[in-house]
């Protein structure tokens, strides 16, 4: 299962990234989301395209897209 | 002494800076403010210079904003490093931290927002946390300017001192290939550590190799695709980078655990706030919500409603052109100074500064207005609010940021690109922001707005600051379907708290963009004016009474034709357009000083040949200083002259078709 298809206020790990370029995985991990992290999704906004994400206490937004190659294992 | 001040972007860092040194930077509630790097001397010390570096999470650079970093590390004298940390933020901030005590220079941690931590429920054990990390460490809060505090953290940074270094149990292969690499390096002659090099280009810094050139690059490159693959054969990590990240985060996680001391039982308040922020980022309110605030904003600038702005420039016309030109012209004419110098001095040099100094109380309200937008977060709202329509047009929602700053000036917005990483993305946003309409442009719809447009002044300004970002959202299409394909496709956004954003600060920006634009007056359109006028009072034959024999004239005549279907073939209207791509203020100096008055202007010109005029002359070519940074900021004369050309081309169809439209009717 990826983000993209977490529900709204459960927690999850991030075992794998599908896909996504380097680039935005360094990005992705200077705010703290790697494999490993646990992230909380908060909320799903802007019409189901962003994804509200807690990580370490860092709120972010990542696009659905996005949210969709990041593979999770639900707690 | 130079001392480095390195940290996350969004952790107090310029407020401290602010507070450390004897002057300002731009302070702001978003990440990347400090586009370049600024040095201050440090107060309550003599002899010391603080660094403001750019905010960045890691040494390892992701844009080019970030490469600053690694390059002061490893070229600049510099006598020790001051780390500011987010102590709400400890677990993330601690990345950048260990990377720089790694290094094993002299460092001092600041840990910022105590305060803020503190309401949260929490107090951070400092001694326990300065043998952990084994480096100095103070608590401080930024926001709330202690002197006290002030001269604590200046005699922390004078005996800063040279700590133990530190030693992370990296994975094995990383361990091996960081003495492989160090042996590889045994020619090249660097001022840092060379273990803290390798483990720099283990991580994947290709800053390193941009600036140490290592003699024996491609077998460290071998040695990197070597540890790489182990990593992955043994199930370590992912990927390299990523077994670094986690032996880094395993260890910060235990000194977090060691060091976080609970006094309070708290509930966590989530930063997005669900009660404002429903509202705020509403999928059908936001943008509606966004532009409000805008309209208000301008209608308090420039509105005859509420208009604050508006008012303090009335007041300072009247004052400029029916008290000091009179005085001033009466007493040179005492003093014996008519005809020609008298000219020169009251209707070239006062005319035409004062022209454009009218509108600086409306800046300085916009900008006051603007700031205090900034500093409470709500920026990291429109970015989400205008992300989905901006990917529509190869931007991202955090492009956003360079385009506010536009609003302001264009110079600053397009260094505010850098923190794009994206190199396509960060040209395509260089090429369309200088259609944002800047504030030098004001004065030019000002003035025609008094003269014609009068009943609808707000409305009107935006309007014509909407025509901006359309052709600018309109160019941006144009170029990601075309040239730069595939730009626009990343987007991780950070969001930040609320904040009570600090008078002190905002009145500071308000003042510094007034005092650039003053200086400005007094120098470009100073200049400007005196040209002009004396090019429009002097011709072949010498000094001319009637100014259509003059050189200005002569010269404006050949290139105003173009002009013509446009509806202001007129020499004066060109000469001010052309003189304009100095400075976009030069534009009205030169039109109230060729035309003689504001009454001339408003007789040369009709309504519809005013709106073409204004149209075009908040579109074309950018001025000077703003080509001069797309130069330096995408290093290449194409677009440099593309910055030129397209925007004039886009300037005169935009123009013609705005006239087509008008004559329909």
């Amino acid at each position: 299962m990826t983000i993209s298809n977490m529900k709204k206020g459960s927690r999850a790990i991030v075992t794998s990234f599908d896909g996504l370029d380097e680039a935005f995985v360094a990005r992705l991990m200077d705010v703290g989301l790697y494999e490993c992290s646990e992230v909380t999704l908060l909320n799903i906004i802007a019409m189901g395209k962003l994804f509200l994400l807690e990580v370490d206490e860092v709120e972010l937004c990542i696009r659905k897209d996005d949210a969709s190659r990041i593979v999770v294992k639900q707690l | 002494m130079i001392f480095l001040l390195a940290g996350n972007p969004n952790t107090g860092k310029s407020t401290f800076f602010n507070m450390m040194t004897k002057s300002h930077v731009h302070v702001g509630n978003y990440s990347g403010v400090t586009v370049e790097k600024r040095v201050h001397h440090i107060k309550h010390l003599s002899h010391a210079e603080l660094v403001d570096l750019p905010g960045t999470y890691n040494v390892v650079p992701s844009s080019e904003d970030e490469g600053i970093v690694t390059y002061s590390l490893l070229n600049e004298a510099y006598q020790g490093i001051v780390n500011i940390v987010d102590s709400t933020h400890l677990k993330r901030n601690l990345h950048l931290t260990i990377q720089l005590l790694e290094l094993c220079s002299p460092t001092l941690l600041v840990l910022n927002l105590t305060d803020a931590l503190r309401r949260n429920g929490y107090v951070i054990d400092l001694d326990k946390l300065k043998n952990l990390l084994g480096v100095d460490v103070v608590a401080i809060s930024a926001r709330n300017h202690d002197e006290k505090e002030e001269l604590m953290v200046a005699n922390k940074i004078r005996d800063i001192q040279l700590h133990k270094s530190l030693k992370l149990d990296y994975p094995q292969p990383i361990m091996w290939g960081i003495n492989q690499i160090r042996n590889l390096l045994r020619y090249d002659n660097v001022r840092v550590k060379k273990k803290w090099l390798a483990l720099q280009i283990l991580e994947g810094n290709e800053a390193v190799f941009q600036y140490v050139k290592p003699h024996k690059e491609k077998e460290i490159k071998k040695v990197v695709q070597e540890v790489e693959q182990q990593i992955v054969k043994e199930g370590i990590a992912l990927s390299l980078k990523g077994a670094i990240f986690n032996t880094r985060r395993e260890f910060i996680q235990r000194v977090v655990d060691a060091v976080m001391i609970r006094v309070e039982n708290k509930q966590h308040t989530k930063y997005f706030n669900q009660k404002i922020d429903r509202i705020l980022t509403h999928q059908m309110w936001g943008i509606p919500i966004f532009l409000l605030i805008m309209l208000t904003i301008y209608q308090i600038s420039f509105g005859s409603f509420l208009g604050l702005g508006s008012m303090l420039s009335d007041w300072f016309d009247l004052f400029w052109t029916d008290y000091l030109l009179e005085w001033t012209a009466q007493f040179l004419n005492r003093i014996g100074i008519s005809g020609f110098a008298a000219g020169l001095i009251v209707d070239g040099i006062l005319a035409g500064v004062g022209g454009v100094l009218v509108f600086l109380p409306q800046i300085v309200v916009l900008f006051f207005l603007l700031a205090l937008l900034e500093g409470t977060g709500y920026m990291a709202r429109v970015a989400i609010v205008m992300d989905r329509f901006l990917s529509r047009f190869g931007f991202n929602g955090k492009s956003i940021i360079p385009i506010i700053t536009g609003f302001g000036c264009t110079v600053p917005a397009i260094m505010a690109t850098r923190t794009i990483p994206d190199r396509k993305e960060r040209i395509l946003t260089i090429l369309t922001l200088p259609f944002v309409s800047c504030s030098a442009r004001l004065p030019i719809y000002g003035i025609f707005v008094s003269l014609f447009f009068e009943q609808y002044r707000a409305w009107f300004i935006m309007a014509i600051y909407l025509l901006g970002v359309f052709v600018m959202l309109f160019s941006a299409k144009l170029f990601s379907l075309s040239y730069f394909k595939g730009a626009g496709t990343t987007f991780v956004l950070e969001v930040p708290p609320y904040r009570m954003p600090q008078l002190r600060t905002i009145s500071y920006q308000a003042l510094e963009k007034a005092k650039r634009f003053v200086k400005k007056a007094g120098t470009f359109i100073l200049v400007g004016s005196v040209i002009l006028w004396l090019l429009s009072n002097v011709g072949p034959n010498g000094i001319e009474a009637n100014s259509t024999d003059s050189f200005l004239s002569i010269i404006s005549g050949w290139i105003a034709p173009i002009f013509a279907p446009l509806g202001f073939g007129e020499w004066q209207a060109t000469s001010s357009l052309i003189s304009g791509i100095l400075a976009k203020e030069v534009v009205v100096s030169s039109l109230i000083v060729l035309y003689g008055s504001k009454a001339a202007i408003a007789i040369a010109f009709t309504t519809s040949s005013a709106l073409a005029y204004v149209v075009f002359a908040s579109l074309y070519i950018p001025c000077i200083s703003t080509i001069a940074t797309v130069r330096s900021e995408t290093g290449s004369w194409k677009w440099t002259m593309f910055s030129v050309i397209y925007p004039f081309t886009v300037a005169y169809l935009v123009t013609l078709l705005i006239r087509m439209i008008i004559q329909l009717f």
